[in-house]
């Protein structure tokens, strides 16, 4: 997943403090270059030039677990990606996400040890978005800190994901913890992985465009899930499935292209599908994964899937694709993916689109959507 | 011939004149935009720390220990907001600066996004950078405080951290803004005493040009034309002046910006930021100095104005301004106030004054029995009323200068004596971390090195609400018995060991401590109640103060600073062995040890510094008006030189006429001196008694210096004998001239 749009004021600090003026060579064309471009856009304009290029992925490269759970500072961007549909016992349906971003500003060999806290170094900024979908009201929040000084940071084993007092852990039996608390709502989690982890695209390498560019990508797509969410005063035991995906990489949009469609399903067959489409102009570059109830792995190549929006929501920011056909003719399936009622920007310092979604066709379920780059599209 | 050619040629007749017309021009702008751009600097860094503090509290260890980025990194992950403030002392002119973590701002923006936004303003500011950057910029070898900064004062904090005040609770913003006021009207003096010179030059020329511009007139050219044409010539050379003026206060403000942010450091615990001089500034100085020159002689160029100025009613108006502002002066609460009294009571005496002593020598010489008496001092009452300008800028200068030496020096006095009651002992051993005085006290109490000896420990107290420093003493000490208060119980350091504690004079300024009183402190978490049993005074600081015994402090007290004040004994080589035995004890190779010689010539070239350019203005407008009294003073000779060659035609001896002119002319000046005198008291105890207690917010005695009234009035003699001196070498140049109708005017008597 990416995110775009750049015009709330935290950016304005970022840019005073970091850029001295203009933008890289590398930078991306469109406004629409969201996180994955901003990293492009700092590094390209730092005064102190880093001392090494960053990695690029490529095909061949593999994913070794559990190191890969934890950062990769040789990398520009990487995120930690969680997405659930809950429910409450009395069966109101619950969406929430977690996710939380490193953007490197500088590269560093893995084998480097991090610059001193007391330096307050800044090669890496971090940032964690929280989301609640609950009642009808879509609630979001959005936290920054630097990186290597300790507010900030992940770690593949024992795995933990931090920043400020939002985090993400494991305990003795390898259950994963999460733990975020806003203002007025918060949630509290145990995740158990059901399956192995699914590499995406080429052993892990996941092709972004149709010249070879891509990032490293795997899932754990089967998570139970259980714990409690409270808005205000009130608390609601919830219980469902999850979805967490692991994906780094270098340089995530390239220049012409506008924005990511991004699915993650769960069938009533206990099948998962993972779909994505990067679009720019009249092309559009499609991937995706198909996981049997068995636990196969297929992956989808442009050719292999059809991803067509069939139904929009104007939503006041822009008008929004909310219905979808996926389409794998190779499986002889046919899926609509619509997201449930209501609007759900996620409105922090890259806004984007994230919602539940339920799934009908061939077989019913559920799952999320992602959007980005249609904030500001004519409605 | 053109218009202007014409008019210009004069300069190139009397090159010198307009030489020291650009000269007074650019040296008093100079003057008054460095100081101007120093003080808005240091106005601009108060508002910036105020507006970045401005509801803020600081979180600090509960051991005492400086907070770190992993205190930081603590309550982060604990979910409390908090944001990193790392402040590097860089010293002017690149400016101190302020390392903030962007990042962190975001907690901030989401519950109080009214301080984020005044944070976000600052970022524009080149004080305001990157932490990171701030910490590149400390690694150079610059001082630097890190400081964590909470805006919720009712979030719980973990045990281990408690939460304070963000200010030292005495506004020294206020404070420093009151010296910066001072310096300010010290220069808005200085441009008065600019405009009279620059009068005094443009008159010469005037009076130069009467024939030229009365030629311009009989070609026909109209008054008011000639009239526009000057007020433009004089705009043109006052603006072509004063850029360069301008430049050369951009140049002297980063030259004196280094001593200037020690005096604010040492004075107000604040620092130049870095900035950069804007040019709106600049040219708003530049106008000033264009308004203040054309007012100067807009009498001389605008006949309405002059006939406005020279009305019946002033002598009237004059007396009530002057009472008006003795009114103010006694009566003001603010600086603001007692600045405008005192520049009524300029005004009013400045009016007063060369009147009231034309008339009294108007009134001597129809009393004199001599004609060649009487002639003398109708001579000089003219003189007092052609030279009022001068003689006014000469009389404000005297005073000005009388008034800051009293105070200066009654500070430098006050400040010494203080300095010699509390540095007693010849060394100053600072105590290594975590060795605690109990170690070595045994060796100070049998070691035949030492005579006498006490701690100075520091650390931070709580009073009620506010935050103060926190001084240890051992009350029986005898180095601490020379102590002056300024008020006290009868053996203040008796009670003070049974259940006193002492105030600063400021603190108890603003808090309104009396003795006696009960206070309640707070001291390493630990409440204790105690009586005020002396308050005592505590120059060169803004932050207020309490004394305890150290018999007196929790055991958690954690010192921010500790050290052994030593009498040593009269032994040789006592200063030495006593290290050793003290690095001994302490089990330390090095020891921090000062000696009082360093320590009190620190104390005095802090105090020198903070002087400096207050006693640099007051100079320098003596000087400026003494030039313009002489100026002008050779111009009113040259001008009656026909009365005194009329005298030698008329039998007196050349040596006579220059006795006279001599006699003249000091009586002149001593005049202006005598009439400075009781101004110059008056003034002194205005910056003594009101002035001070408002701008540092301590008081002092009211002390007058005669002896260096009778050098002022010695100068004066001189300035005098000068004006003689230059218009003797007139008188006897040249025979008399014939004098046409056109020289003479109804301003001759």
């Amino acid at each position: 997943m990416t995110v775009s749009h750049a015009n709330v004021w935290p950016i304005f600090l970022l840019v005073l403090l970091f850029i001295p003026a203009g933008c890289g060579p590398e930078s991306t064309s469109s406004s629409n270059a969201g996180f994955a471009g901003l990293a492009t856009r700092l590094a390209g304009d730092q005064n102190d030039q880093p001392d090494r290029p960053f990695r690029q992925p490529e095909p061949g490269d593999t994913i070794v677990l559990p190191r890969d759970l934890g950062p990769h500072p040789q990398y520009r961007i990487e995120w930690w990606y969680l997405t659930a549909n809950l429910h409450t016992p009395d069966g109101q349906p619950l969406g929430l996400q977690w996710t939380q971003f490193r953007q490197a500003l500088q590269a560093r060999a893995p084998d480097k040890p991090p610059p001193p806290p007391s330096d307050w170094p800044l090669q890496s900024v971090w940032m964690a978005d929280a989301a609640l979908s609950f009642q009808g009201e879509h609630r979001f929040e959005e936290k920054l800190a630097r990186g290597d000084i300790g507010q900030a940071g992940a770690q593949a084993s024992p795995f933990a994901v931090w920043l400020d007092d939002w985090q993400l852990s494991t305990d003795s039996q390898g259950r994963w913890h999460l733990r975020v608390a806003t203002g007025d709502w918060r949630y509290q989690l145990t995740l158990e992985r059901q399956s192995p982890a699914v590499r995406h695209g080429d052993q892990g390498f996941s092709a972004k465009s149709p010249d070879g560019e891509g990032s490293m990508y795997f899932s754990y797509v089967d998570l139970r899930i259980s714990g409690t969410v409270s808005v205000g005063n009130q608390s609601w035991p919830v219980a469902g499935e999850g979805w967490f995906d692991r994906e780094w990489s270098s340089q995530f949009l390239k220049t012409g292209q506008q924005g990511w469609d991004w699915m993650g399903l769960h069938l009533a067959s206990g099948a998962e599908v993972m779909a994505f489409r990067l679009r720019s102009g009249e092309q559009e570059f499609r991937s995706g994964t198909w996981i049997s109830p068995t636990g196969d792995v297929t992956s989808l190549k442009t050719d292999e899937l059809s991803l067509v929006p069939v139904g929009f929501r104007d939503t006041g920011q822009g008008r929004v694709p909310d219905r979808w056909r996926l389409e794998i003719p190779s499986k002889d399936l046919t899926y609509t993916v619509s997201a449930v009622p209501g609007v759900f920007w996620n409105q922090g310092l890259y806004p984007y689109w994230e919602s539940p979604v339920r799934v009908s066709g061939s077989e019913t379920g559920e799952g999320y959507i992602e959007l980005t780059g249609y904030r500001g599209s004519s409605d | 011939m053109g218009m202007v050619p014409a008019l210009f040629s004069h300069y190139r007749r009397h090159p010198l004149q307009l030489m020291s017309l650009v000269l007074i021009i650019v040296l008093a702008t100079g003057l008054w935009s460095g100081v101007w751009d120093l003080t808005r600097q240091a106005r601009n860094s108060l508002a910036q720390s105020s507006r970045l503090l401005a509801d803020r509290y600081q979180v600090q260890r509960e051991d005492g220990a400086p907070v770190t980025v992993d205190d930081f990194v603590t309550l982060r992950r604990q979910g409390i907001c908090v944001m990193p403030w790392l402040e590097v002392q860089r010293p002017a002119p690149q400016g101190r600066v302020i390392g903030i973590d962007p990042l962190s701002l975001n907690c901030l923006a989401r519950d109080h996004p009214e301080q984020a936004n005044r944070v976000k303003d600052e970022l524009a500011s080149p004080a305001v950078v990157d932490i990171h950057k701030a910490v590149t910029i400390a690694a150079r070898g610059y001082d630097s405080r890190f400081q964590l900064w909470l805006a919720d004062p009712s979030v719980q904090l973990p045990s281990g951290f408690r939460l304070s005040s963000g200010t030292s609770g005495l506004d020294t913003g206020d404070l420093a803004d009151s010296f910066l006021l001072n310096l300010n009207a010290l220069c808005v003096l200085v441009l008065l005493i600019t405009a009279l010179l620059v009068r005094s030059v443009y008159r010469l020329g005037l009076m130069q040009r009467r024939d030229s511009l009365s030629l311009l007139r009989r070609y026909g050219v109209e008054s008011a034309r000639i009239q526009r044409y000057l007020v433009v010539e004089l705009l043109l050379v006052t603006t072509l002046s004063a850029v360069p003026g301008v430049l050369l206060g951009r140049l002297a403000a980063r030259l004196f910006a280094g001593g200037f942010d020690q005096v604010m450091a040492g004075l107000f615990d604040t620092g130049l930021y870095a900035g950069s001089g804007g040019w709106v500034s600049a040219l708003a100085a530049l106008g000033v100095v264009v308004i203040v020159v054309l007012w100067g002689v807009a009498d001389l160029l605008l006949p309405a104005y002059a006939r406005l100025v020279r009305g019946r009613g002033v002598i009237r108006v004059s007396i009530m301004a002057a009472a008006v502002a003795i009114g103010l002066l006694m009566a003001a609460d603010t600086l603001a106030w007692v600045f405008a009294g005192m520049v009524l009571l300029f005004a009013g005496v400045g009016l007063l004054t060369p009147r009231l002593l034309g008339a009294g020598l108007s009134r001597g010489a129809a009393r004199s029995g001599s004609p060649l008496g009487q002639w003398s001092l109708q001579e000089m009452a003219v003189m007092m009323r052609q030279l009022a300008l001068p003689a006014v800028a000469l009389q404000f200068a005297v005073a000005t200068v009388i008034a800051v030496q009293a105070l200066v020096s009654t500070f430098e006095a006050t400040f010494y004596g203080w300095l010699d009651q509390r540095l007693q002992g010849e060394l100053y051993i600072q105590v290594p971390d975590n060795h605690r005085f109990r170690t070595v006290e045994p060796i100070l109490a049998s070691s035949d090195a030492v005579a006498d000896w006490n701690t100075v420990i520091r650390g931070q107290a709580r009073v009620g609400t506010i935050t103060t420093d926190l001084l240890a003493v051992d009350p029986d000490s005898a180095l601490v018995q020379a102590w002056q208060f300024q008020a006290s119980v009868a053996k203040p350091w008796q009670a003070l060991a049974k259940d006193g504690v002492m105030v600063n004079e400021q603190l108890a300024r603003r808090q309104s401590v009396v003795v006696g009183q009960r206070l309640q402190l707070t001291v390493a978490g630990k409440d204790l109640a105690r009586t005020v049993v002396g308050i005592y005074p505590d120059y060169g600081r803004p932050v207020g103060e309490i004394a305890l015994p150290r018999s007196a402090l929790p055991a958690g007290f954690q010192p921010d600073f500790a050290s052994l004040a030593v009498a040593l004994s009269a032994t040789p080589g006592a200063g030495e062995r006593l290290q050793t035995q003290l690095a001994r004890a302490w089990q330390v190779d090095h020891l921090e040890v000062r000696d009082n010689n360093r320590v009190r010539e620190l104390a005095r070239q802090v105090f020198r510094q903070t002087f400096v350019l207050t006693r640099a203005i007051s100079l320098l407008t003596l000087a400026l008006s003494a030039v313009s009294l002489l100026l002008m003073g050779r111009v009113f000779f040259a001008g009656r030189l026909w009365y005194y060659q009329l005298l030698h035609v008329w039998g007196l001896s050349m040596g006579a006429i220059h006795r006279r002119l001599q006699w003249q002319a000091v009586g002149l000046t001593g005049l202006i001196a005598l009439s400075a005198l009781p101004l110059g008291i008056f003034m002194t105890w205005v910056l003594v008694a009101r002035v001070n207690p408002l701008a540092f917010g301590w008081s002092l005695p009211m002390a007058v210096y005669p002896l260096f009234w009778l050098e002022l009035i010695g100068l004066c003699a001189v300035i005098g004998l000068l004006i003689a001196w230059l218009s003797r070498r007139a008188v006897g140049d040249r025979p008399p001239a014939p004098v046409a109708v056109n020289r003479l005017d109804a301003s001759e008597r």
